[in-house]
């Protein structure tokens, strides 16, 4: 076949894909809500035990969607446990995906507005990012993975110098003592750990896009490997590097990290250019990969094209965008989500599989 | 709890933006889908009609045409058929009708031909002497026979007086000799046409100094000259509805996607206009989306790079007419390849063509730089550097978006004016253009110095790309660029890298998405993507043309 017509993605693709959907605004707040949380330096540890949860949940996700070649959960969660079930169930999962979008486009425009254009209406920065992503949308599944492994590379570059470059400020008497309250502050910071991971539920859509759905279960663990690196990168160098205390009281605790380091002879002097700049980028693709999940959500669950929904969503996404009054409230949208996550994760691929489980090898059913 | 919501429902302001942000993409989804409906519709889909035909059908689809009266067979009876062609194109002043008799046998022949095509000494002096003299007797009653007895090398027969006039006006000497069905062509046209020199658009300091010319027949025989083959194919086609006029399909047989192949020709044979002036025409006649500012398809001058991508598995379209071949399918990193990556040794190749690609991003992006670091963020250079550029620009009056297109625009006219310039006066105008006025509109305080930097530093860059059309649509996108950066500064330059990106995921060329090996990632054509790996590394084929066998070494 020389001219591709199928719409499916390779694994690297895929992987890619989750990549770009999970790493977004928790680079910039996950420091301080962890923080906030473990109130000592051992917010590390949550992060990298909250990792361990949300892999298994990954996985849990990938074996279930592997019953269903070819389908996604909006098709199989039908098939499982009815249309009107099942069809409830996915429209949770597609509200969930919309008040996600809106609430990453929100920290963008927040964000932006802070660092980059202060005094510019806000409508001024949603609406361009929204139509493009409207246009990379429009596309299909292949043009945003396409995209994302442009991004992918460049972010985690950039990423990784500005890290880098951030051990100057790197003092490890500001992660001791490790573990000196015991577990407690540690299992505490879980719940905004697994948070940051929130929309790992593409996973259960992803798979039937992949060419080879037998590598699913190696292209996911990845692609949440990378981001779970990255985010426990993040919390180590900024919390060694400007200590718990101004993590907890900073609103964007890694913008300050990098700001507060100078690379003399280099054309930028700060990283905090680049890192805005990758950091857009990166939030470009998360918003675009749960814009996409939505129109496919509500195309697939009732059966109508899905260019007009492409349309119709827009609006949607920025009233939802618009939802919040303030900063609080966005972050306390944040940690909603958050909450909402647990649910859903119960409901969707917790229950999901146990019915199957019930059906296929308890009632011996043909699902 | 409801007091709680409703206070969360947002103001009629909100919904009047959102009302926007639906209305803009719903307009504008329209207008491209509109617009993309009104011209390219039925690109490369099989099977929408077919106008262009191979050559060796040519005659008898001109011949199926109902209605022109000239459609005629030849009789075989020489005076009614002479007496045709005469009436046919006998009114062109430039056209001869020698008659002669047969002095063995006494049959009666005439030979047609048109002014300055053929050399006219051996014409009248060889020739005639032969058909007059030599000619053995006996009647030359079919083309086998006449192939047999007459000494040409060259030797059409023409079925039909149309196509036998055509290709007579065209340049070939004809032959109709009383008893023969039809009319033979015996020579080739032999026109003027210049010599062949070295390719004007694409100079290199090492490699062959060997361009195309004006002439298909010997742009393909120097494809057939780069070396000892049997696998390079050429296929003839024409088009052209008014005036026909011949493309030449050139692949390898053995390394082309059949495909791909079928696809190319597919298209070719879609051309509905009614002449060919360059292949220019037939680029924007295939090309898949006709609304994007990448071109989907290569030019090239230079037979070396056509030979060299007929080796990866891609298809050449050469013209007649024209010295510029057309490669497809191309993508965005071989417009930033040049041949000399390859004639130069793995190391300085590398490090030209990582220059390339910086200087194609400097083309594209350092004046949107510009003006959203000035305008916008001078907090995210570094101090020293924002004072001084704040302190050149003090006195001047307008906002950066206005100075850069000043400056922009006046070197566009300039490099625009320079084109049509005769040769002698170019770098004098060069230096009036450049020079003094770059050097008065900063005295005079309409532009910055720096800015001076940055403009000359993008119009360099854009002069490196190797692709001349390339090159231009850096410029153009350049302009958008300017607008981004204007209205939102850095976040609106990160939106418009993002749109480039995007359009560039979903552009493909015959099939083969822009962007590969990017993506779709594909690690082995990385070889030959920012890297120019040594030769010995190059094994195989990019993976991307799928071609049929792989392997560059045996």
């Amino acid at each position: 076949m020389f001219v591709r017509t199928d719409d499916k993605i390779t694994a690297t693709q895929a992987a890619v894909f989750l990549n770009n959907t999970l790493l977004g605004a928790g680079i910039l707040t996950l420091p301080r809500s962890v923080s906030e949380s473990v109130k000592t330096p051992d917010s590390w540890i949550s992060v990298l035990l909250g990792g361990a949860i949300v892999m298994l949940v990954v996985f849990i996700m990938v074996k279930i969607s592997q019953q269903f070649p070819g389908k996604t959960v909006f098709q199989y969660a039908a098939q499982i446990t009815g249309r009107v079930f099942g069809g409830g169930l996915c429209v949770l999962l597609v509200l969930y995906f919309i008040i996600i979008a809106g609430f990453e486009i929100r920290t963008l425009a927040e964000v932006t507005l802070f660092f980059l254009l202060e005094g510019t209406p806000i409508w001024a920065v949603i609406l361009p990012f929204l139509w493009l992503s409207t246009y990379l949308v429009y596309g299909g599944i292949n043009s945003i993975a396409r995209v994302f492994t442009i991004v992918f590379p460049i972010s985690i570059m950039i990423l990784l110098i500005s890290f880098i470059l951030s051990v100057r400020l790197f003092d490890i008497n500001h992660l001791r003592p490790v573990l000196g309250n015991g577990f407690p502050p540690v299992f505490a910071g879980l719940k905004s750990t697994v948070l940051v991971f929130t929309g790992v539920e593409v996973t259960m859509t992803l798979v039937a896009f992949m060419e080879k759905p037998k590598l699913a279960v190696k292209a996911m663990l990845g692609g949440l490997a990378i981001p779970l690196g990255l985010y426990f990168l993040t919390v180590v160098m900024v919390i060694g590097g400007i200590s718990v205390d101004s993590a907890i009281t900073s609103t964007w605790p890694t913008i300050d990290l990098m700001r507060s380091f100078e690379v003399p002879g280099f054309f930028f002097e700060r990283m905090e250019f680049p890192f805005m700049v990758i950091w857009l980028m990166q939030m470009f693709c998360n918003f675009s990969s749960f814009f996409f999940q939505s129109t496919l959500g509500i195309s697939q669950i009732f059966k109508i094209k899905i260019h007009p929904i492409i349309y119709a969503m827009v609006p949607v996404l920025f009233l939802s965008a618009m939802l919040p009054k303030s900063m609080t409230d966005l972050f306390a949208f944040g940690d909603a989500i958050g909450k909402m996550g647990i649910v859903l994760f119960l409901l969707l691929p917790v229950l999901l599989s146990v019915i199957w489980l019930i059906r296929v090898k308890g009632l011996k059913q043909h699902v | 709890m409801l007091a709680s919501i409703v206070s969360y429902i947002p103001g009629w302001a909100i919904f009047v933006q959102a009302g926007v942000a639906l209305l803009v993409p719903l307009v504008l989804g329209y207008l491209y889908k509109s617009l993309y409906l009104l011209v390219g519709s039925g690109r490369g889909q099989a099977g929408y009609g077919t106008r262009t035909v191979p050559r060796s059908q040519a005659q008898s689809a001109a011949g199926a045409k109902s209605g022109t009266p000239a459609s005629i067979p030849f009789s075989g009876n020489y005076t009614t058929d002479l007496l045709a062609v005469q009436k046919a194109i006998g009114a062109n002043s430039d056209l001869h009708i020698r008659e002669f008799t047969i002095a063995n046998g006494g049959g009666r022949g005439a030979l047609i031909y048109v002014d300055g095509m053929q050399n006219d000494r051996i014409l009248n002096m060889r020739i005639m002497q032969f058909l007059m003299y030599e000619i053995p007797a006996g009647p030359v009653s079919s083309a086998e026979i006449a192939n047999q007895l007459l000494p040409f090398s060259q030797l059409n027969e023409a079925d039909s007086v149309e196509s036998f006039n055509k290709s007579v006006l065209f340049g070939h000497t004809a032959l109709l000799i009383e008893g023969l069905p039809g009319g033979l062509l015996i020579e080739l046209p032999g026109g003027a046409n210049r010599t062949i020199g070295e390719p004007v658009s694409e100079a290199l300091l090492r490699g062959p100094r060997l361009g195309f010319s004006e002439v298909l027949s010997e742009n393909t025989s120097m494809l057939r000259r780069q070396g000892f083959s049997d696998q390079l194919e050429m296929k003839t086609y024409r088009a052209g509805n008014t005036i026909q006029r011949d493309i030449v399909l050139a692949y390898m047989k053995d390394i082309v996607n059949p495909e791909l192949l079928e696809e190319v020709t597919n298209r070719i044979r879609k051309i509905d206009i009614d002449f060919l002036a360059e292949s220019g025409y037939i680029e924007q006649l295939i090309e898949d989306n006709y609304l994007s500012p990448f071109q989907q398809v290569q030019n090239t001058e230079r037979p070396d790079r056509v030979i060299s991508a007929l080796l990866e598995g891609r298809i050449a379209i050469l013209l007649d007419g024209t010295p510029f071949a057309l490669i497809v399918p191309v993508t965005f990193s071989m417009l930033l390849q040049s041949p000399e990556d390859y004639y130069e040794r793995w190391l300085p190749g590398t490090l030209l063509r990582l220059l390339r690609f910086a200087a194609a991003f400097l083309a594209l992006m350092a004046p949107s730089l510009y003006i959203s670091f000035i305008s916008f963020h001078p907090g995210l250079i570094p101090t020293e550097l924002a004072i001084t550029i704040i302190k050149t620009r003090q006195g001047v009056p307008f906002p950066s978006l206005i100075e850069v297109l000043i400056l922009e625009i006046a070197i566009e006219i300039l490099r625009e004016a320079g084109i049509r310039l005769p040769k002698p006066i170019g770098p004098a105008m060069g230096i009036v253009g450049g020079l003094i006025i770059g050097d008065a509109a900063v005295q005079a305080g309409i532009v910055s110095p720096f800015l001076v930097i940055v403009i000359a530093v993008t119009a360099i860059s854009s002069f490196s790309i190797p692709m001349y059309s390339a090159g231009i649509t850096l410029r153009l996108l350049r302009f958008a660029g300017m607008l981004f950066a204007a209205v939102l500064g850095m976040y609106g330059t990160i939106l418009f890298f993002l749109l480039i990106c995007c359009h560039l995921t979903k552009l493909k060329s015959f099939g083969v998405p822009y962007l590969t090996p990017v993506s779709p990632f594909r690690l082995s054509d990385w070889k030959d993507l920012f890297l120019r790996a040594p030769m010995a590394l190059m094994k195989r084929r990019p993976v991307m043309m799928k071609t049929k066998q792989d392997k560059r070494k045996s």
